[in-house]
């Protein structure tokens, strides 16, 4: 989990870094709560709309497996990115997907070996490990490269974002809303703009393939 | 009570052993139908819940088995793949998800194959008699297993027929579709069960019947006979084509409504052993009755042989025979009354013989002791003292009398005579027209019969004195009568042909007597007692006259001494007037 928190800090810093020329505009900041005013974390929080145009070029990102987990377990990125799937681990993992957005398999492989795989499709992408039913991750497809994940607390903020009128969505994993129904429309200005979203989210039972309830011990 | 009375010996004991044979039978066959049917229906009770404990057990096993094969087969990677192709529209094709359906049935032998989506709409089937894309997402288990994302199971009708379904999510690593597998729970389960447990089993609600371990007819006269009150099941009878079953209904928890498990075991094939037990008890009855027929008919006859025999001997008896004897050949109170017969007959015949042979004047004590055998009566000398009596002018007064008077004056004078014999111990010999012959010492000897015979004399002639009033009172003349005695020795013993034997003495006294009795008319005396008499007397008497006076017969004249009553008790120390 060190390994993992400190890549995560790096990947931050790197991003931190390539977007540095705008990092004097206004920011978007919020939170997002549930139906009991407490903070949610891990709700991913982004750019509706406008979508801008696609990038030529779009940095690689990297879905680890550390542990028999993956390294993150939530994944936003813009369309068109493409994600590696090292296998740091000391066994095989054949990671595979069969969702709409984007079915892939990457069969038995350790190392650094694997194809990366390009997410050209807006949606949600579950991944999953064919040999430990427990592995799950999600890489969250989305069209536009404004987007950022709530803190513990559930506060977000969106930088790098030039003045003007945006339609912002939260999204999360538990919750059954469609990206547009929460969609609120945000008129960004010298100043930073506020928004707060609120979502219900289904119950977080302990399922078998999520977070570990049959993690091996 | 009368027709009881009336009925002979050997109805009576056979009644009575009958009645005896079947108050037993029917107490013992009462109560062993109350106890064993009790214990029948407990055993058969217990051996029911067992039943369906195993029943439910096996059940659970069987779901349990179902969970653990579609939760196996749910993380197939193939199957994973095979499901996810309903993301795809293009890729999508029921045939073939139908065909792994048909794959996997062969594969974990199961009947029923059926994939969903995430959502609960179907995919595939298999067999393929549902329609595809239809949201089957209502369906119990499904949807439960929707709600829980685990696997459940649950029995449910499809079409005809009655699952065991389990719905296991299939994760992909989320759920993206579910998989239920499906066991019928037809006649060959029902059988199987009923070879494991020995009960009758069936899985029906009140309008149908889905599975039975019954075959033929009694199939459709199942039913869930009775409204089941809430709480644990309870046995009870239920008449199938004639024969009892314990039934108990299980209801089974479906989505299925008031679908039961019906376990019954055949309450009349187990009382069978008591209906044989009371088939032998039957028999043995009967063969008591039989047997009480015969000892009934050898008892009575036991009775009624001796019984008949003794009633025999009473009419040869009552014909006069007293010779006859019963007899006896037991020791029973029939022998009792045989020998109490014959006892009384010797008693008869002895009596008899004491007639015969003494008349009918013969004193009790003396009876007595002929018969004890105290008085020898082969022939012996005795010395007795013999009284005449006489009615001194009975001629003249038996041609005054008619005939009729006479004996009654007659009888009235012996009874007196005899009364005062017996009350000195004497025996009247014998009547002799008008007069009495009567014996003193004899068949008893009796060292003082001389004055026994004395007091008798006095006796007769005091009594005389009541009889001539009464006679007067009836217009009759006075009785005058003379008694002479005399003493000495004789000859004593039965004298005469056998049938008419009788006690009698001989000897030259008894002529004497007879002649001095003679003499009292000679000297118009009352009573005479010869000198031999008088020698023997003590002073108590008052005598009279003597005389030494001719006889006939005899060649030396007799000495008589005239007694004239008892000594007066103040003249006891006079010397006597002889």
């Amino acid at each position: 989990m060190h390994r993992h928190n400190y890549q995560r800090i790096l990947f931050v810093a790197a991003a931190l870094l390539l977007v540095r020329p705008a990092a004097a505009e206004p920011s978007i900041s919020g939170t997002v709560t549930g139906a009991d005013g407490k903070g949610i974390a891990d709700a991913v929080v982004f750019v509706l709309a406008p979508t801008p145009p696609a990038a030529s070029h779009v940095a690689p990102q990297v879905v680890d497996q550390i542990g028999k987990a993956f390294v993150p377990e939530l994944l936003p990125v813009v369309v068109g990115t493409l994600v590696r799937f090292p296998n740091h681990d000391q066994i095989h993992h054949h990671v595979y997907s069969f969702s709409p957005a984007k079915t892939f398999e990457l069969p038995l492989y350790k190392g650094e070996d694997a194809p990366p795989v390009l997410f050209d499709k807006v949606g949600v992408v579950k991944i999953g490990c064919n040999i430990h039913d427990w592995m799950a991750g999600i890489i969250l497809v989305l069209p536009t490269p404004h987007f950022t994940v709530t803190d513990p607390e559930g506060r977000f903020t969106l930088r790098d974002l030039p003045a003007g009128t945006y339609t912002l969505s939260a999204w999360h994993a538990l919750s059954k809303l469609k990206p547009e129904d929460s969609a609120q429309s945000v008129q960004l200005s010298q100043d930073a703009a506020q928004v707060a979203f609120t979502l219900s989210l289904s119950a977080a039972r302990p399922r078998r393939a999520m977070h570990g309830a049959r993690v091996e011990p | 009570m009368r027709a009881w009375n009336d009925s002979s010996l050997r109805t009576k004991i056979f009644i009575a052993f009958s009645v005896l044979i079947l108050a037993v039978l029917l107490a013992t066959l009462g109560l062993t139908q109350l106890v064993v049917s009790r214990s029948v229906e407990a055993t058969l009770g217990r051996e029911l819940q067992t039943t369906g404990q195993v029943f439910q057990s096996l059940m659970e096993e069987r779901a349990a088995r179902l969970r653990t094969n579609s939760t196996l087969l749910a993380s197939d990677f193939a199957l994973k793949r095979v499901i996810a192709t309903h993301f795809d529209p293009v890729n999508y094709d029921p045939a073939t998800l139908a065909s792994a359906g048909l794959s996997y049935r062969q594969r974990i032998g199961v009947e029923l194959v059926w994939m969903t989506d995430e959502a609960g709409r179907l995919l595939a089937a298999s067999p393929a008699n549902a329609r595809v894309k239809q949201s089957i997402a209502r369906l119990s288990p499904l949807s439960e297993a929707l709600e829980s994302e685990e696997a459940t199971t649950a029995v449910v009708q499809i079409d005809d027929g009655l699952y065991q379904v389990v719905a296991v999510p299939v994760f992909a690593p989320d759920v993206i579709g579910f998989l239920l597998l499906g066991r019928t729970i037809d006649d060959a389960v029902a059988a199987q069960l009923k070879a494991d447990t020995g009960s009758q089993i069936t899985f029906l609600t009140p309008t149908r019947v889905f599975a039975s371990s019954w075959s033929g007819p009694r199939r459709n006269m199942l039913a869930v006979s009775r409204p089941q009150p809430a709480g644990p099941p309870r046995p009870y009878l239920a008449n199938i084509d004639g024969e009892r079953f314990l039934s108990l209904a299980m209801p089974i928890d479906a989505s299925v409504p008031q679908l039961h498990a019906l376990v019954q075991g055949s309450y009349d094939e187990a009382l069978a052993p008591l209906h044989a037990l009371q088939g032998r008890m039957l028999l043995i009855g009967i063969v008591a009755l039989a047997a009480a027929l015969l000892i009934g008919i050898s008892l009575a006859a036991g009775i009624i042989r001796p019984v008949r025999a003794l009633v025999s001997a009473m009419h040869t008896v009552l014909r006069g025979d007293l010779r006859h004897h019963a007899q006896v050949d037991r020791g029973d109170e029939i022998g009792f009354l045989a020998r109490s017969f014959n006892e009384m007959v010797d008693g008869l015949q002895e009596r008899e013989h004491i007639k015969n042979t003494f008349g009918r004047f013969v004193s009790r004590d003396v009876a007595e002791a002929v018969l004890d055998g105290r008085i020898p009566l082969g022939g012996e000398r005795l010395e007795v003292s013999i009284l005449f009596q006489d009615i001194r002018g009975f001629t003249a007064l038996s041609e005054k009398l008619d005939p009729g008077t006479l004996l009654r004056v007659l009888n009235q004078l012996f009874t007196e005579v005899v009364a005062a014999v017996e009350a000195e111990g004497g025996m009247v010999k014998q009547f002799t027209g008008d007069g009495v012959m009567a014996l003193f010492g004899a068949p008893q000897a009796r060292a003082d019969h001389c004055e026994r015979a004395v007091r008798a004399a006095l006796g007769i002639v005091d009594r005389l004195t009541n009889v001539n009033v009464l006679l007067q009172s009836q217009g009759v003349p006075a009785l005058q009568i003379g008694v002479g005695l005399h003493t000495g020795e004789v000859v004593a013993g039965l004298i005469g042909p056998d049938e008419r034997v009788e006690y009698g003495v001989v000897g030259e006294p008894v002529n004497l007597a007879s002649r001095v009795e003679g003499l009292t008319r000679d000297l118009a005396a009352t009573i005479l007692i010869s000198k031999e008499i008088a020698a023997h007397l003590g002073p108590q008497f008052l005598l009279g006259r003597a005389a030494l006076l001719p006889v006939k017969g005899r060649a030396q004249p007799v000495e008589v001494v005239e007694v004239l009553g008892h000594q007066a008790p103040d003249n006891t120390e006079l010397p006597g007037p002889a």
